[in-house]
């Protein structure tokens, strides 16, 4: 039956629970704590992926969001803003955009 | 300085002409312009169509510069509390309204207001429920299908056959409607062929809908003098005020209190919120851009046609068709779907019906294409043309910013499509037009009417996001993982 949930329910979306170091253009290198992989997705879902992601992580925490909707990716810095988070840079990839925000207003 | 920037300038163009992307998005301008030519070498009148199509290429460009999802201005404030589109949208309203005002005092307005009544809350609401499945109201599934989303051009089938099939069809449900709404039918004493008395709609518009009243507050008021009417009760009345009432209620509920949190400020003055006010319209700026000219043109729009209208001394397109040789697919009236300005879904269910007319469904038995809006052939469909342009106009912007990318939809996305473009197409004939032709275009001309249909989608929007989440929720824990 997986190959027919598969049809239903198109590309998985996944989060990657290992951290890494991406740099970052004006921050240097940074830790990433989660990566959320979304592509495919379309609104609102990646906006409710990036609020389960604040939710999840602590204060001073960056998640990345790979998104090829353009209006969730419009929409996700404006987003985390009421969210009390920082919205770091959004980088274009080769399939979309890495969207990377740090969980909390300060440094 | 000067000769830096100028070489800059020309390396960035050789970069861009070397972008296939951007190449596409001449050729898709260049095939308009050629087309448009064509056209006119044809019959000069074309032009009036033609004013639809470029006018739908630069509704497309700027909904896509935006990410103008109209459809995210009342989902995204319950379903994750921004205020990013519901902005942009107030600012485009506000634009409009100012040059709808200078049209209607120049005496070129093409504007007829909505009739008023508790069938534009009810469509609404179900428009409503069904954009928050669809992605995207009726006007951004046409942009999303100029990015190659073909989940969104699922949308505009469902959206275009659900129309036509709701408007036409009859059958039991016909004995739904109250007698009161047959008796009046029968005595708008109507021409056979209409059949009015079979089809609910039919019922409805004849029996329900004509027994309302719809003006702007100027005529409601009774204000003669047209600067007064247009300015001081349409323009301020019904459009800056309220605007200005729902930008204060959207920063007091999503925006304050992260503002002041942010800008570490803990006994604010006025001027601190208006500040904050204003960061709340520059928070996405592409957004506010494509509203302040997304809202100019369509006002301009409007202009052009009713210059047209008085240049070919016609008040309907209809009648240019006729004087062309083209009489196929007129109403009864010899008209055809023509309001003179921004508008979505009628010209896709004329599109729905001319399809289902091709397979010996008989689509002129009805008010609303027999009476009205008539089934032109698409090729000379000109408000057809305009969603046409939208889908060309968020190509050409898609491609050249390397957005463009064909998206295949899931099974489950593509019945999410279907079904709510299907409500949303029911909703949008029985509240006599989307957030654009309901909304849009009649708050931002006098008639109070488009708030009304905002109230209604927005209280429709609430219960998608509610369905929606419990659909979500339910995928989740019946997997207990992660993926939503």
């Amino acid at each position: 039956m997986s190959w027919l949930k598969r049809i239903w329910r198109g590309r998985e979306i996944s989060i990657a629970m290992q951290t890494k170091f991406v740099d970052l253009p004006g921050l240097g290198s940074v830790e990433i704590m989660r990566s959320v992989d979304c592509l495919g997705a379309a609104c609102p879902r990646p906006q409710l992926l990036a609020m389960q992601m604040v939710e999840e992580l602590k204060d001073g925490d960056v998640f990345e969001l790979y998104s090829d909707n353009p209006t969730s990716v419009e929409t996700i810095p404006a987003l985390v803003m009421t969210l009390y988070s920082t919205h770091l840079a959004t980088v274009r990839g080769e399939h979309g955009w890495r969207i990377y925000v740090r969980k909390g207003l300060g440094q | 300085m000067s000769n830096q920037n100028s070489a800059l300038a020309g390396s960035q163009q050789t970069g861009l002409l070397s972008q296939p992307g951007f190449r596409y998005a001449l050729a898709i301008l260049g095939l308009v312009a050629l087309g448009s030519a064509w056209v006119l070498s044809i019959d000069t009148r074309y032009v009036y169509l033609l004013v639809y199509v470029w006018f739908g290429v630069v509704y497309g460009l700027f909904l896509q510069y935006g990410r103008f999802c109209m459809a995210s201005a009342v989902r995204d404030l319950f379903a994750v509390g921004v205020p990013r589109m519901a902005v942009g949208m107030m600012i485009a309203v506000a634009l409009y309204s100012l040059i709808a005002a200078f049209v209607t005092v120049t005496g070129n307005s093409t504007f007829h207001p909505n009739v008023l009544g508790w069938h534009i809350v009810i469509g609404a609401a179900i428009f409503g429920y069904g954009i928050v499945f669809t992605g995207g109201c009726a006007s951004g599934s046409l942009y999303k299908s100029g990015e190659g989303n073909v989940g969104s051009m699922l949308v505009v089938v469902a959206i275009s056959f659900s129309q036509a099939i709701f408007v036409a069809a009859s059958g039991w449900f016909d004995r739904l409607v109250p007698s009161s709404w047959v008796e009046s039918s029968i005595a708008k004493d109507m021409p056979e062929e209409l059949s009015v008395t079979t089809g609910w709609f039919d019922i409805f518009t004849s029996g329900h809908v004509w027994d309302l009243q719809g003006a702007t507050l100027a005529d409601t008021l009774g204000v003669n003098n047209v600067f007064v009417s247009s300015f001081l009760v349409n323009m301020l009345l019904v459009s800056l005020l309220p605007v200005l009432a729902v930008l204060i209620l959207l920063y007091i509920v999503y925006y304050r209190k992260g503002h002041l949190r942010r800008a570490k400020i803990a006994n604010p003055t006025l001027n601190d919120h208006l500040k904050g006010m204003w960061s709340m319209f520059t928070s996405s700026k592409n957004t506010a851009i494509a509203g302040v000219f997304l809202g100019i043109f369509a006002g301009l729009h409007m202009w052009v046609t009713g210059l047209l209208r008085t240049h070919y001394e016609i008040d309907n397109f209809g009648e240019m068709l006729e004087a062309m040789g083209h009489t196929a697919g007129l109403s009864m009236q010899g008209t055809v779907f023509d309001p003179g300005y921004w508008y979505i879904t009628t010209q896709e269910a004329q599109w729905g019906a001319w399809v289902l007319e091709k397979l010996n469904f008989d689509m002129m038995n009805n008010i609303y294409f027999g009476l009205e809006n008539g089934v032109p052939n698409p090729l000379l469909n000109a408000p057809g043309f305009m969603s046409i342009g939208i889908i060309l106009g968020a190509a050409v912007m898609a491609l050249s910013r390397r957005e463009f990318k064909w998206k295949m939809p899931s099974m489950e996305g593509a019945v999410f499509a279907l079904v709510g473009g299907t409500l949303m197409g029911i909703g949008a004939r029985i509240a006599m037009g989307c957030n654009i032709g309901a909304f849009f275009a009649t708050v931002t001309n006098g008639d109070p009417s488009g708030w009304v249909f905002l109230f209604g989608m927005a209280g429709g929007s609430y219960l998608g996001v509610k369905t929606f989440n419990w659909w979500i929720n339910r995928n989740v824990s019946a997997d207990d993982g992660f993926d939503l």
